[in-house]
């Protein structure tokens, strides 16, 4: 890897080339290339459907691509499974909260941290290795804003706790690429705040994958943004380029809306 | 872990006393019969609670595994004078080989389930219960329809009908074990990642977990408990036929691990218990046969009894009695943690 070299002349952490899904007669994602450079901050933008979470759950492996092929670190991963994806270093959030709701914050970050080490199917307690990770599941607690809350039952946390927890869990496996789908949906506006600190604070060596429609959280975390629309890339550039482009803003406020001055 | 006095821990000791004292309290019937029935079923509901509780997989496959070890052992155990193989093998043979060859199976099966969560779980489990019904009935060098008789429990245990208070004690034996161990396992990395598995699969898979083998492993592990259950089932028995894991018996294991409540294990034995009662007592009622319950119609009113409880209480026996701490103003004993098994259900 050249993960010591600049970012910019470094072999791409991810390259997608080509990806297209289907569901039935359904486009959903069709020929996207896309290349993000290691420690870059990316933003994927478009309105509704425009297929950003299909090429999220084609990224993670959740479901394969129906062409074109996905390389991670360099590796060809488009057939890996995901729990192996994660092994490589990929994290992930949904959009809609996948947290485990029957179990304690404490013991959802302890099966995040839990997820990428070996010892899954460890039918004994041993005290020295589960009170590292348990250490580790609240320190996880502490930095996105849950300590003092690590007995809760997660069905019981606020929604804004709950993506605060879907933060700590992708960060859990210390992934080398985390990808957050909509992590500020639903929050208040002093909660998109201090998810944004958040997510400006991250270690500068994780890759972020961050789907947003909340531009300003997406244009103050991201360095580059790519736009999606009906399944294609249509734009990519920096957040600023983002900002004065006439077809964003057609996409995002109308036709005929005039970009302020 | 503090061990602070909890309503659950005064009723559990409480129990688990009475139980380990039954055989000075209780009549030779009570405890030979009806306790020490409560106790197997009471293990092999155990392991579909187990299951459905931490796993969210409601299996109806845990009588059929209960059923193979049963078979296994009277195959094995037998010497000539009933249907089987007759191998005249060491009984202690015979149930370690029954305990594996269940097992075994147990993953084999929970390997091609592993994909099905929901009723489709629900209904290849039904279906591996017909296939062992109907492959006992119908292979007759194993067994046949009219089943194995005269297996005993081996020296120390049996002869049952001469010790019964033996057999007794060694299923209260099992059954605390059996309890301890799977209130151990939910705690371990095991246990906590299958209570993952069973709130989000599709997250535990994009942690770095490996749901299907998760899920194969903790269907060999409940098989595993079942056959425990099946080996005391054939000692108390002493005899095995398919009707023995047919669909009744299939249902009526479902039944006793609603009754009891399907989110704690101690609910197996407590439901175990409620019905080994009823399908004692139930009979005798005479105003019930005068008005046209005979006991043919068990089922009727073991379906009454069951709607009645689950209307009254979704999460069963054990439902009711976490209600009814909260409305005694409880709560501040927070979550119950200990109620013997066994125990729950002897009082």
């Amino acid at each position: 890897m050249q993960e010591t070299a600049a970012p910019e002349h470094a072999e791409p952490i991810l390259r997608l080339r080509g990806i297209g899904r289907r569901f039935g007669g359904l486009n959903a994602v069709s020929d996207v290339d896309l290349d993000v450079a290691h420690g870059e901050r990316r933003a994927i933008l478009g309105p509704n459907g425009a297929g950003k979470t299909t090429l999220f759950n084609v990224i993670s492996g959740d479901f394969p691509p129906s062409s074109g092929t996905v390389e991670f670190l360099g590796q060809d991963v488009t057939l890996t499974a995901p729990r192996t994806r994660a092994k490589l270093g990929m994290g992930r959030t949904y959009q809609k909260s996948r947290l485990f709701l029957g179990l304690t914050v404490e013991n959802n970050l302890y099966l995040a941290v839990l997820g990428v080490k070996t010892g899954h199917m460890r039918p004994l307690r041993l005290n020295g290795r589960d009170g590292e990770l348990r250490e580790q599941a609240r320190d996880l607690a502490e930095s996105v804003g849950l300590g003092g809350r690590e007995q809760t039952l997660v069905g019981s946390l606020s929604h804004g706790e709950q993506r605060q927890l879907e933060v700590g869990m992708a960060r859990a496996g210390s992934p080398k690429l985390m990808m957050l789908d909509e992590p500020a949906s639903g929050l208040s506006r002093a909660e998109r705040v201090a998810l944004t600190d958040l997510l400006l604070d991250l270690d500068p060596s994780i890759t972020l994958i961050l789907i947003e429609h909340d531009m300003d959280v997406a244009l103050r975390v991201a360095q580059r943004v790519t736009m999606m629309h009906d399944g294609r890339k249509i734009i990519e550039g920096s957040p600023d380029e983002i900002r004065a482009n006439q077809v964003v803003h057609d996409l995002y406020l109308g036709r005929g809306h005039q970009p302020d001055a | 872990m503090s061990w602070r006095v909890t309503p659950d821990r005064v009723v559990g000791v409480g129990a688990l006393g009475v139980a380990v004292l039954a055989p000075l309290l209780f009549s030779t019937y009570w405890v030979s019969t009806l306790l020490t029935e409560t106790l197997f079923l009471g293990i092999v509901a155990a392991s579909l609670v187990f299951l459905s509780a931490y796993g969210g997989m409601v299996s109806l496959a845990q009588v059929a595994l209960y059923g193979i070890t049963g078979f296994v052992l009277g195959n094995v155990v037998t010497n000539g004078n009933t249907k089987g193989l007759n191998l005249g093998w060491n009984p202690w043979l015979g149930v370690g080989l029954g305990i594996a060859i269940a097992t075994t199976v147990a993953l084999l099966l929970g390997a091609l389930s592993s994909r099905s969560t929901g009723i489709y779980f629900l209904m290849i489990t039904l279906t591996y219960g017909v296939i062992a019904n109907l492959f006992f009935g119908q292979v007759t060098d194993f067994s046949g329809f009219g089943g194995i008789s005269g297996i005993d429990a081996p020296a120390g245990i049996g002869p049952v009908t001469g010790h019964p208070n033996r057999l007794y004690y060694v299923a209260l034996g099992v059954s605390v074990a059996v309890y301890a161990l799977l209130r151990y396992i939910v705690r371990t990395p095991f246990g906590l990642a299958l209570q993952g598995v069973r709130d989000d699969p599709v997250r535990m898979s994009s942690l770095g977990y490996n749901v299907m083998l998760h899920r194969t492993l903790a269907f060999g592990f409940a098989g595993f408990i079942a056959s425990l259950g099946g080996v005391l089932f054939v000692w108390w028995n002493g005899h095995i036929d398919p009707a023995s894991i047919d669909l009744g018996a299939t249902i009526d294991v479902l039944i006793i691990a609603v009754i009891g409540g399907l989110t704690r294990v101690e609910g197996a034995w407590l439901g175990a218990f409620l019905y080994v009662l009823m399908l004692n007592y139930l009979p005798s009622i005479t105003f019930l046969g005068s008005i046209g319950i005979t006991q043919d119609r068990f089922h009727t009113l073991i379906g009454i009894v069951f709607l009645v409880i689950i209307l009254v209480s979704p999460n069963g026996l054990i439902g009711l009695w976490e209600r009814t701490l909260k409305l005694v103003g409880s709560s501040r004993f927070g979550r119950p943690a200990v109620e013997a098994p066994g125990g729950g259900t002897d009082v």
